[in-house]
């Protein structure tokens, strides 16, 4: 059981179609959705959050459907961090979280356990008698994926959730998500090719509302092997060849000379080694890929 | 409910509503004490719609309305009540404060006895000021998660407000327009007949709290 999406379209009242007859399964565990700005992520994530009604098509959730009478049950077991979100400036920490978690109808005694809990794994303890409006960018988001996770929902969808964190709060995240996901269902949105390599096994890659792929991480990188390629240039002039011909992935200094991994499907005409290809390499090779 | 006062009454919020009041007690001149009441309806009534008009859409343009989306609707609307009572509260207190600054400021004349009849006037405008901030408090709330825009809502409601609180307002409405209150006859104390004006804001008033849990569900 998990979340089932059948033919999915989403068009706006301007007639900008956000999702395209999108076909997708998300099964239990964290499940990576990976794709570029405007590739229809946050929409796909407002459908499933019964933000957004989509315009044509189907999609379940542990065998519900998505419909006005269903609506309620599915709410109960969804837990949402958008993209965006600006929680009650004027409140602590501690006061939003207890706000929120009455709200979604927590009991008292269970929420304050919980938000002790979630505050001392994402390092926010100390911070908990802070107002909103005096968190840093990386700290309101650790608060606002407290909220998504004090219902302790079946479902968690999260569209980035490590935007504005430094490394080693990333990595707690990530952790936490990890640590959340047993038994449950985390959709995981985000950009950063890193935060799903370390999470995830399965993903898929969203591009312009439609999904170019679907399935096992270990499957997108068997799609991109010997498609990655390292090559040197000798200069600026070349290396900018290379880039108005390839998709480069890397490109840095190695000593005089110019490195540079790029993406084809065939061997280049030049002097070049095939590498393994690292997840990022592997996005960009499916989102190269003509139609 | 602390933590709706502390959403719903900010400091800026409370700052320029008192300053409303004392600039509104010191500028308008009043000769009897009478008036009071009717130079205060208007302008608390206009206070009120903005006052309010950001309740809902608060939610809204902080985005915060989509994780809410996913609480019950019974736990977001009485949020959202207890959010326009404690606002209705304090604008309550704000023009009793006001009713009693024109005195401080302008010493009307009276000619009664201050601690009977004064009291009593003072009562029934309490009476008339309840309904008024109640009434324009929901509404500007109501337009503007209908509109999804709190300038929509407060445009809404001043276009209402200048229809009713006008010369136009009292001649076609009569004892039943919005600010009867505001119309009513100063020669004559005994005459009651604007409460009719108040039953209208009352009616209006339940079919707009009876409207918002809709409006909620399909906007906010």
């Amino acid at each position: 059981m998990g979340i089932k999406i059948e033919d999915l379209t989403v068009t706006f009242r301007n007639q900008i179609t956000a999702i395209h007859h999108a076909d997708l399964e998300i099964p239990k565990g964290i499940f990576g959705l990976l794709g570029e700005n405007g590739a229809g992520k946050t929409t796909l994530m407002r459908v499933l959050t019964t933000v957004l009604s989509p315009t044509s098509g189907t999609v379940t959730l542990d065998g519900i459907r998505y419909s006005q009478k269903n609506f309620e049950k599915i709410q109960k077991k969804i837990g949402y961090l958008p993209q965006e979100i600006d929680l009650y400036p004027g409140l602590s920490v501690q006061e939003c979280l207890e706000y929120m978690g009455d709200l979604s109808g927590i009991p008292r005694q269970t929420c304050r356990k919980r938000i002790r809990y979630y505050l001392e794994k994402t390092n926010l303890t100390e911070n908990r008698k802070k107002k909103m409006k005096q968190l840093s960018g990386g700290m309101k988001r650790r608060v606002g994926l407290i909220q998504a996770l004090l219902s302790e929902p079946e479902f968690l969808i999260v569209d980035e959730p490590t935007t504005g964190l430094d490394p080693e709060e990333r990595i707690r995240i990530r952790n936490l998500l990890v640590d959340f996901s047993e038994g449950r269902t985390v959709l995981f949105s985000t950009h950063v090719v890193e935060d799903l390599a370390a999470t995830c096994s399965q993903l898929a890659v969203m591009k312009k509302g439609k999904f170019l792929y679907s399935g096992s991480m270990k499957g997108l990188l068997e799609q991109a092997k010997d498609h990655v390629w390292i090559c040197k240039a000798k200069n600026e002039i070349m290396a900018r060849e290379l880039e108005k011909k390839y998709p480069v992935s890397s490109k840095q200094y190695a000593g005089e000379e110019l490195q540079l991994k790029f993406i084809s499907d065939v061997p280049p005409q030049m002097k070049c080694t095939a590498c393994e290809p690292t997840l990022e390499d592997a996005y960009i090779y499916i989102a190269n890929q003509k139609p | 409910m602390i933590y709706e006062l502390k959403i719903s009454l900010t400091i800026y919020k409370i700052f320029y509503a008192v300053f409303f009041v004392v600039i509104l007690s010191l500028v308008r001149g009043v000769t009897y004490s009478e008036e009071i009441g009717i130079v205060l309806e208007g302008p608390m009534a206009i206070l009120a719609i903005s006052f309010c008009a950001d309740t809902c859409t608060q939610e809204m343009v902080s985005r915060r309305s989509e994780i809410q989306r996913l609480y019950p609707m019974k736990k977001r609307l009485y949020s959202v009540y207890k959010r326009l009572v404690i606002q209705t509260l304090f604008l309550l207190f704000v023009a009793a404060a006001g009713y009693g600054l024109f005195f401080l400021f302008q010493d009307p004349g009276t000619g009664r006895n201050f601690f009977e009849d004064e009291w009593q006037l003072f009562l029934i405008f309490f009476a008339a000021i309840v309904v008024t901030l109640g009434f324009w408090g929901l509404l500007s709330n109501l337009f503007s998660c209908l509109f999804q825009n709190m300038w929509a809502g407060i445009g809404v409601c001043l276009m209402l407000w200048l229809m009713t609180n006008s010369s136009f307002g009292n001649r076609y409405f009569g004892a039943w327009n919005l600010f009867s209150y505001t119309f009513r006859s100063l020669e004559n104390n005994s005459d009651f007949s604007w409460i009719c004006g108040k039953i209208v804001c009352i009616c209006i008033g339940i079919m707009a709290a009876a409207a918002l849990p809709k409006i909620i569900e399909k906007r906010g």
